[in-house]
């Protein structure tokens, strides 16, 4: 299972799995969790987030394994609400990056593409000629109809976004779990934009942040997903509102289609037409007339080494 | 579609679900059929257990695609990780 091929599509892939103080290492050739009462067998290529919460040791060869099936792993806070740090394998190619680098730093384009962004939270079509702003403050609205509706139809009581990040205790329960489910959404979108090679830099609504570009696709799904995730796990009173609201937020990520529509949806957006799926095995030396010129091979004269040598 | 592996289980246990479903080889068991009829094979597989062990696979629509159900092997349990199916061991 070496080819690029074999490597599962993030299509084809569970979303995330969050663990916490557990240990894990290389079983066989997979990866196991193992925790005082068990251990489990992690299916690693076939995973697109490790979510490692607090306690969790893991062994180099663990990582090597989580890599080669090409798994984004996640070192998060407790219930994955912090976010600490991501270690994610090399994608294979580097074209989705130059297009949206070009894209981003053309004011022209940029706003071409945060007017789509926008457009694509929307079942209907807008009338042509609205301005940014304009289009901005109708999101807004649909936003808060769509918290008033799930305040309505779940009977939990909504006072606004509210939370802290030193004090996640202190927020209401339906605030906690739409931090533990955005968090998941957040680290599935940053699996699957590192994995086929965009920056997550390179915002295009949110700029200024290493994670921008990833809040931006997160925002294109949360009405759908989180949103209501956590209203229902709000709904339910149970104790484990956050360990509840990732299920649901599972299993709306499934109805939603999510793995399986994400790139296709970013490329869209980002108007990115053909891209070959497998790279050159050997990259390319930039050159200010051509554009570029094949690497791995020496483009000194042949005579000059042999006066050196 | 529905699979079931049984393991030391009564022969006539075996004979009552070779009537909705194919022996592909001794003690697996594969078919389709609804999610009524599959449940009350659960139902009727479990009670005619004896000493053994059964493992039930079928299709949903979870992230996976499917799901499963077990009883009776002590050394391997399905666990239910926040929507993720795990086989944990000890």
């Amino acid at each position: 299972m070496s080819s690029l091929r074999s490597i599962p599509k993030i299509r084809d892939s569970i979303s995330y799995v969050y663990v916490e103080r557990c240990r894990i290492e290389q079983d066989a050739k997979a990866i196991a969790v193992l925790q005082e009462q068990g251990r489990y067998v992690i299916p690693c290529a076939s995973l697109t987030t490790l979510m490692l919460g607090p306690g969790s040791v893991i062994t180099h060869a663990a990582i090597k394994n989580l890599a080669d099936g090409s798994c984004s792993v996640q070192w998060v806070g407790e219930d994955g609400l912090r976010f600490y740090a991501n270690g994610s394998h090399p994608s294979s190619s580097v074209e989705r990056l130059y297009h949206q680098a070009r894209l981003w730093a053309d004011p022209a384009q940029h706003l071409a593409v945060v007017r789509r962004m926008y457009m694509f939270r929307f079942s209907e079509p807008l009338e042509d000629g609205l301005t940014l702003q304009q289009i901005r403050g109708i999101e807004g609205v649909r936003v808060r109809t769509t918290y008033s509706r799930l305040r309505k139809q779940t009977g939990v009581e909504w006072k606004g976004r509210d939370y802290k990040l030193t004090k996640w205790e202190d927020s209401d329960p339906v605030n906690r779990a739409l931090s533990a489910a955005n968090a998941c959404l957040y680290s599935v979108c940053q699996a699957a934009l590192n994995a086929v090679g965009y920056s997550t830099s390179l915002g295009f609504v949110h700029t200024g942040k290493p994670l921008s570009f990833v809040y931006d696709v997160a925002d294109l799904y949360k009405t759908e997903t989180t949103i209501p995730a956590a209203f229902e796990a709000a709904a339910e009173m149970g104790l484990e509102v956050e360990s509840r609201a990732r299920q649901l937020c599972r299993e709306k990520f499934v109805e939603q289609r999510l793995m399986q529509k994400i790139i296709g949806d970013v490329d869209s957006i980002l108007g990115l037409k053909s891209l070959k799926e497998e790279a050159d095995p050997v990259g390319h030396l930039w050159d200010n007339q051509g554009g570029s010129v094949h690497g791995g091979r020496s483009y000194g004269d042949p005579l000059d080494e042999q006066e050196k040598g | 579609m529905v699979v079931f592996v049984l393991e030391n289980v009564p022969a006539s246990l075996r004979g009552d679900l070779s009537r909705w479903l194919f022996e592909v080889r001794a003690g697996v068991f594969a078919g389709r059929v609804s999610a009524l009829v599959r449940d009350e094979l659960w139902a009727m597989v479990t009670s005619h257990l004896g000493n053994g062990s059964v493992l039930m696979l079928y299709s949903t629509n979870s992230e996976r695609g499917f799901w499963a159900r077990s009883l009776g092997d002590p050394s391997r349990q399905l666990v239910d990780i926040e929507g993720v199916l795990l086989v944990k061991t000890h």
